[in-house]
């Protein structure tokens, strides 16, 4: 038990990352799509920097610099050109996908035996790792492991105990009714995807730097993509993002798990499970999980269409 | 020279494309001051104010308050300069509670939980108590009726701080008592040193409670009155702009409607006409969004050419009624019969081969597609119809030959068919959807506040609409939040009160009072003329 939690600790902190960045800007009204793309790329900008400068966190500030630089895109597109964010984000995802596999081969190049570098190192919490099954998994951990939950917890004090908070979120549900109340819906997005881009970046840089020590296509392998649907399960709130992912992690390391062990299935048909896991949950999820009101709608101050 | 005053716009342009929405107008408001914005749809009363509101930019004009020109390019520099505004279409986040709403945009000592509310509650009563704007602070916006709600924006704005108040038509979805409570709380601003800009079209209201009123026609300024110097007639030849001898007074019925006379004015002993049977509604059940069956065993007789008219506050029953008669909503139970043809329970194209037609409520959501132009919203529902097809598809000369026309007929404020029917303005939409509506040539028609923030000519339009086929053979079904419209247009007046029949009345026999007193609940009371 404590070995199977010591798997899905990391696989949780990689959803949580990533979702709490989908509904930072969620929450103000822009629906992210870029995230399978953006992880790739968080993850070859995070492995390459690590590689040559020789900082493991140099790598993650610098993939969050990358993905925050992504979401600078995405809100200019959509807030101030007011394209239609879906289109948006899917042209970011295939570019920022393809984006990832060339920074690698430009600078790393093709190799026989693919590079490696140290991942990140654990941190013992005295006294509360001692503690028998979950001592281990949840207080041996490297730095992002705390930084994620101290975002967390952070985030949720943000969004429901702060008046910042409150106006935060009204732009996500009334663009308009906030804006006739003096609050800045164009400036509460931009910040909001730029963060919240960059923090999904990082979440993506984590897959070298923690699990693999190198970087290769396609080792996001849909996570992404499950992120979005995380984000909807977690009806858009901090806390429950936090257990949705846990969820999430716990069908991911199944998967993988089932694989090794070989259940005389194809593999192709285990991994699919946590897919097919996710869809059931969303279909009884979707009857109680609800999102902003205006998710994924632009903002036109001076237009007559309703909203 | 004299002080000067709270407020002073002078020339201001605005420009929609090619269209001139604001053509250098001017406007001066005291302090101590209700005035009232009047005129028709596209005057460009609420523009003006959208622009004050700093909604809108201007494309050129000055706006100077406490005589100090001021810029304002956004609502947060209007509410810093104490302009509030309360709007058609409240601006309210329905899920968030009242204090929430109220405080939103404000910076909070203490956070948004807890102690952070609690000074702000204790503000909020103090206004609701110096005011009379009575609200439950920890209400959930979404559950509360919509008088409520309009209260909720005007405590907003004071909340801010508010030296002068825009309300935008704010007399539209409430009771008689309703209004009579509004304008005592806007007296007793004036009375503390606010002014109060008023839009509307009802001259009645602004009779009734302005100092002052400006009309504005066609985006221009027409004239300033003082109260003292004007009456009713007076002002609706100024409003209709056919002041130069043609214009003509309209029928006691009508003035009623457009508030022009006062309410309860007898029309005159009519003798009672008998309608054919023709629309026939028996035992229907419907149920609402949420699942809870709201109008329970509900009959209804509508005669050949008669109009049946339901007043009633909103949420009583009006969209989940309206929609059942039309066909959009499924019944429960019980059965609607167009000429013994049973309709209940068939798919919608019958219902729409039978003449049915409808005119929603929420013109926006409901009544057109946005983004598509005219030519295509009058298209919606008659696509199979033989006059506009050709070879099996769709004949687009032949449409837009009938956007023209319908745009002339009804006189339609755009460019061509092509314009996109979300750019149109709130009147110019619902001229669409009766365009569409009366273009079935309807042995049903229902109509849900059909006339709702038209001006005085678009109504009369309307109602001529509706009379013409009458005439010629059509039921109709008015639902409608203005009293005085169910008055004026009805043969047959029905109370409206949680989804049944609270009272029934001849439409030349009523007092707006009683009825008034039976959609709110109240039931009868014993001479209680007000």
């Amino acid at each position: 038990m404590s070995e199977f939690l010591t798997l899905v600790v990391p696989m949780w902190v990689v959803f949580t990352l990533a979702a709490q960045g989908t509904i930072l800007s969620g929450r103000t009204g822009v629906f992210n799509v870029t995230q399978e793309g953006v992880m790739a790329l968080g993850a070859s900008v995070g492995f390459v920097v690590a590689y040559k400068m020789g900082s493991n966190l140099g790598g993650l500030l610098i993939a969050f610099a990358v993905g925050a630089l992504v979401g600078l895109i995405l809100t200019v597109m959509t807030t101030q050109l007011r394209l239609d964010q879906f289109v948006v984000g899917l042209a970011l995802f295939f570019a920022a996908t393809g984006a990832a596999g060339l920074l690698y081969r430009e600078v790393i190049g093709v190799t026989m035996t693919p590079p490696k570098i140290d991942t990140l190192t654990k941190h013992e919490i005295p006294l509360l790792s001692d503690i028998p099954v979950i001592g281990e998994p949840l207080f041996r951990q490297d730095y992002v492991f705390f930084f994620v939950v101290l975002l967390s917890v952070g985030l949720y004090w943000f969004m429901q105990r702060t008046g910042a908070g409150l106006n935060f979120r009204s732009v996500g549900e009334n663009p308009k009714a906030a804006d006739s109340l003096g609050i800045n819906v164009n400036l509460a997005r931009t910040w909001s995807t730029i963060v919240g881009s960059g923090l999904v970046a990082v979440a993506g840089a984590y897959f070298p730097l923690h699990f693999t020590g190198i970087y290769t296509d396609g080792m996001i392998a849909g996570r992404g993509w499950l992120v979005i649907a995380l984000a909807f399960l977690g009806g858009w709130r901090p806390l429950y993002v936090v257990a949705g992912a846990a969820f999430f992690a716990g069908m991911d390391v199944l998967g993988q798990k089932a694989q090794v062990i070989g259940l005389g299935v194809p593999h192709q048909f285990i991994e699919m499970l946590p897919y097919v896991a996710t869809l059931l949950v969303m279909v009884f999820a979707f009857r109680w999980a609800r999102q902003p009101a205006h998710l994924g709608s632009n903002y036109d101050r001076e237009s007559r269409l309703a909203g | 020279m004299t002080t000067a005053p709270r407020l002073e716009m002078t020339e201001v342009v605005k420009t929609f494309g090619p269209v001139r929405a604001l053509d250098a107008v001017s406007l001066q408001v005291g302090a101590r001051e209700v005035h009232g914005l009047l005129g028709g749809n596209g005057a460009g009363k609420t523009t003006l104010m959208n622009v004050l509101f700093g909604l809108y930019r201007a494309d050129s004009g000055a706006v100077r308050i406490d005589g100090r020109e001021v810029t304002i390019t956004s609502p947060r520099d209007a509410i810093e300069l104490g302009v509030g505004m309360v709007h058609q279409t409240f601006l309210q986040v329905d899920t968030y509670t009242v204090v929430e709403n109220v405080v939103l945009g404000t910076t909070l000592e203490g956070g948004s939980h807890g102690a952070g509310l609690s000074a702000a509650r204790a503000r909020i009563a103090d206004i609701s108590e110096r005011f009379g704007l009575h609200v439950d602070p920890d209400a959930v916006m979404e559950e509360l009726p919509v008088g409520i709600r309009q209260r909720v924006e005007i405590i907003k704005a004071l909340y801010r701080g508010a030296s002068v108040l825009i309300l935008d038509e704010p007399t539209t979805n409430l009771t008689p008592q309703e209004v009579d409570a509004l304008f005592t709380s806007l007296r007793t601003m004036v009375a503390e040193g606010m002014s109060v800009i008023l839009i509307t079209h009802k001259i009645r209201e602004t009779l009734a409670v302005c100092d002052k009123m400006t009309v504005m026609r066609d985006g221009a300024r027409v004239q300033t009155l003082d109260r003292a110097e004007t009456d009713a007639d007076h002002l609706a030849a100024i409003m209709v702009g056919e002041s130069h001898g043609t214009y003509q007074a309209p029928t006691v019925t009508e003035a009623v409607a457009l508030g022009t006379a006062p309410q309860g004015t007898v029309v005159g002993d009519v003798p009672e006409t008998t309608f054919e049977p023709g629309v026939s509604v028996r035992g229907m059940t419907v149920r609402n969004d949420h699942d809870v069956e709201l109008i329970s065993g509900f009959d209804l007789e509508v005669g050949k050419g008669e109009i049946v008219g339901f007043a009633g506050v909103a949420g009583n029953g009006q969209v989940e009624l309206a929609e059942a008669l039309a066909g959009v909503r499924p019944l429960q139970s019980g059965s609607i019969t167009i000429d013994d043809l049973v309709l209940s329970d068939r798919a919608t194209a019958q219902w729409l081969d039978a003449g049915v037609a409808y005119v929603p409520e929420d013109r926006h959501r409901d009544g057109i597609l946005p983004t598509s132009g005219i030519t295509e919203n009058l298209l919606l529902g008659s696509h199979r119809s033989a006059r506009v097809r050709k070879n099996g598809l769709i004949d687009w000369r032949a449409a837009r030959q009938r956007a023209q026309e319908a745009i002339e007929k009804f006189a339609i404020r755009a460019d061509s068919p092509a314009t996109r029917a979300g750019d149109l303005s709130g009147g110019n939409i619902q001229r669409v959807i009766l365009a569409r509506a009366f273009a079935h040539r309807p042995r049903l028609l229902v109509l849900h506040n059909p006339t709702r923030g038209l001006d005085i000519g678009s109504t009369r339009f309307v109602y001529e609409q509706i009379r013409e086929v009458t005439a010629a053979g059509c039921s109709v079904v008015v639902i409608s939040e203005d009293l005085d419209e169910v008055i004026a247009i009805a043969d047959r007046v029905i109370a409206l009160y949680q989804g049944s029949h609270a009272g029934e009345w001849r439409s030349d026999r009523v007092d707006p009072y009683e009825i008034g007193r039976r959609m709110t609940g109240l039931g009868t009371s014993v001479g209680g003329a007000a």
